[in-house]
């Protein structure tokens, strides 16, 4: 217990000193602005475009407009530079060597791989937290007196998705030695869950519809139930996930 | 009973061999020094003492408790430098030396005399900048200073002078000889002279075995071929000497460089009495006449070829 505080500990001075934190908060902070502005404005530039001849119709932008641009840059430009930011999470440190010293002053190798998932979720748990809130406050702003339903629910949905793409980019860190080896099995397991989304009775389990159905919870296409066996789902393979991290890293040959 | 055990030990990375039954006892407050060719298994060995790595078979005790692979119990009373010691680059010293402390659990004011006292020691002190802009000697330092944290029994380093210029390997070894007191200390090396200097103890891994174990004044005596460098006027003398019909024996080996000739008695019946007689009945006076001491080089060749 008290080593894995301690590494906690490391790991978040760490995330702040090698900038990590500041990009992941930048990126999301960015997002967070430019979401509903680019909603709002998305008419008014292509309005801008327009000659005389085309004439092109335009729905008013509404603030499911500026939760549509939230849910895509989120599951897509926030989820890649996350990934690519925590890929090196175990490789950097076992190339360099710099836990070894540590493992051998009586670190265990469990605090390890745990207080390396925890300073990860917290990390997408402040980005997306800052992310989300920036735009509610926006979409507030540009587009009042629109009401969205589902909005916490949609949004929880995608922070636990990142929570289980967190636990298999761990687990593909204790398997491999590179961060690329890291990055490619995450993708693949990504890749696995998007192909099997295709099979209507797999996407109801799968955790890759907590990143897809956002907008129809919101819309009010799709049922906030039809989502319950894919928040066990992940909830427990995060689990596993984590889990099988820290025995394959206990026997692991440093 | 010994601070470090390591009994039949053996370790394979695929087809190759690299420990084949190891063998060894690390008696308490010596410096053991560790010595084997590059790629002899001294830093698998040390990994396998630090629990970093599996062993196919055999056992390693560390303080009367056994070392268990994967768990990092028997390591509280270990310290460990790294051949080429790695820290973050983030940090400052003082602080790497905090999250050490942490790590053992060390109280808050321990940590901070330690720290400083051990700066001092290494001679950090002064040394306020980011590890990441440390030379190789300063990361050695910082090393030593982070092994000796927790006043472990045993303190194990990996080639730490190989790598540093004369200067700092004399200041490496000088903090080294100035820990013997109050610990054990197992340091592996390809230089000899660095074991000549502060060791006392002296194991010589080959093939998967240790070929040489014990005190180095022990190993001298049992290594004493009976050598004699023997250099003479002229050349005239050493021919005539070398060419004797008393010295054409199988046993006696002999080779002549100029003025001097060095004579190996390998019959343990003959000694320096028989050359010397050798001189006086060809009535030949030396300039000088030389028992061979044994180097740790030589020895080390023998053992190893």
């Amino acid at each position: 217990m008290r080593g894995y505080l301690v590494f906690l500990k490391k790991e978040l001075f760490e995330y702040t000193k090698t900038y990590k934190l500041l990009i992941m908060v930048l990126v999301f902070v960015i997002f967070g602005i430019t979401n509903p502005l680019v909603a709002k404005l998305t008419p008014v530039i292509l309005k801008s475009f327009m000659t005389d001849g085309i004439i092109i119709t335009l729905p008013e932008p509404t603030a499911y407009d500026a939760w549509m641009q939230f849910f895509k840059n989120a599951t897509q430009m926030g989820i890649i530079v996350m990934v690519i930011l925590f890929s090196g999470v175990l490789s950097s440190e076992l190339s360099k060597g710099t836990l070894i010293n540590l493992l051998t002053k009586g670190l265990s190798r469990k605090s390890v791989i745990l207080s390396k998932y925890t300073c990860m979720v917290l990390v997408w748990t402040v980005s997306i937290a800052l992310c989300f809130g920036l735009t509610y406050g926006y979409t507030v702003y540009l587009f009042p007196k629109e009401d969205t339903p589902n909005l916490l629910f949609s949004v929880s949905c995608l922070w636990l998705f990142g929570l289980f793409l967190l636990a298999v980019l761990l687990f593909s860190a204790a398997l491999v030695k590179s961060s690329y080896g890291c990055l490619f099995i995450t993708v693949i397991v990504m890749a696995a869950c998007i192909i099997m989304n295709i099979i209507p009775s797999i996407h109801r389990y799968n955790p890759i519809s907590l990143a897809t159905d956002n907008m129809g919870l919101l819309v009010g296409s799709i049922e906030a139930s039809s989502l319950y066996d894919a928040i066990l789902v992940s909830s427990l393979f995060s689990m596993i996930f984590v889990s099988l991290s820290a025995m394959i890293f206990q026997k692991k040959q440093l | 009973m010994g601070i470090l055990e390591i009994k039949q030990l053996y370790k394979c990375f695929g087809h190759h061999k690299v420990l084949k039954g190891l063998d060894m006892d690390v008696p308490e407050h010596s410096i053991f020094g560790f010595v084997g060719k590059n790629g002899a298994g001294k830093t698998t060995t040390m990994k396998i003492i630090l629990g970093l790595l599996k062993a196919d078979s055999g056992s390693v005790t560390v303080c009367g408790e056994e070392v268990r692979y994967g768990e990092t119990k028997t390591n509280r009373n270990i310290g460990f430098l790294p051949d080429v010691p790695e820290f973050y680059g983030y940090m400052n010293p003082l602080e790497y030396l905090k999250l050490c402390g942490e790590i053992t659990g060390l109280t808050k004011s321990r940590i901070k005399t330690r720290s400083e006292e051990l700066l001092e020691l290494v001679g950090l002190k002064d040394a306020n900048k980011k590890i990441g802009g440390f030379s190789r000697g300063m990361k050695q330092r910082l090393g030593i200073a982070q092994a000796l944290l927790n006043e472990p029994k045993l303190l194990i380093c990996d080639e730490p002078t190989s790598a540093l210029d004369p200067i700092g390997r004399k200041e490496i070894l000088d903090i080294l000889l100035a820990a013997k007191g109050k610990t054990t200390i197992v340091f592996s090396t390809h230089i000899l002279s660095d074991v000549e200097r502060i060791c006392d103890r002296i194991a010589v891994l080959h093939d998967g075995k240790l070929a040489l174990c014990g005190t180095i004044s022990e190993n001298k005596k049992r290594h004493r071929h009976n050598g004699f460098a023997i250099e003479f006027e002229n050349e005239k003398d050493a021919l005539l000497f070398e060419n004797t019909e008393e010295l054409k024996h199988p046993s006696i080996n002999l080779s002549r460089d100029g003025n001097a000739v060095t004579v190996l008695l390998t019959d343990s019946n003959m000694d320096g009495h028989f050359i010397l007689d050798v001189l006086s009945q060809m009535r030949i006076v030396p300039l000088r006449f030389e028992v061979m001491e044994p180097t740790l080089e030589s020895m080390f060749m023998e053992v190893v070829q």
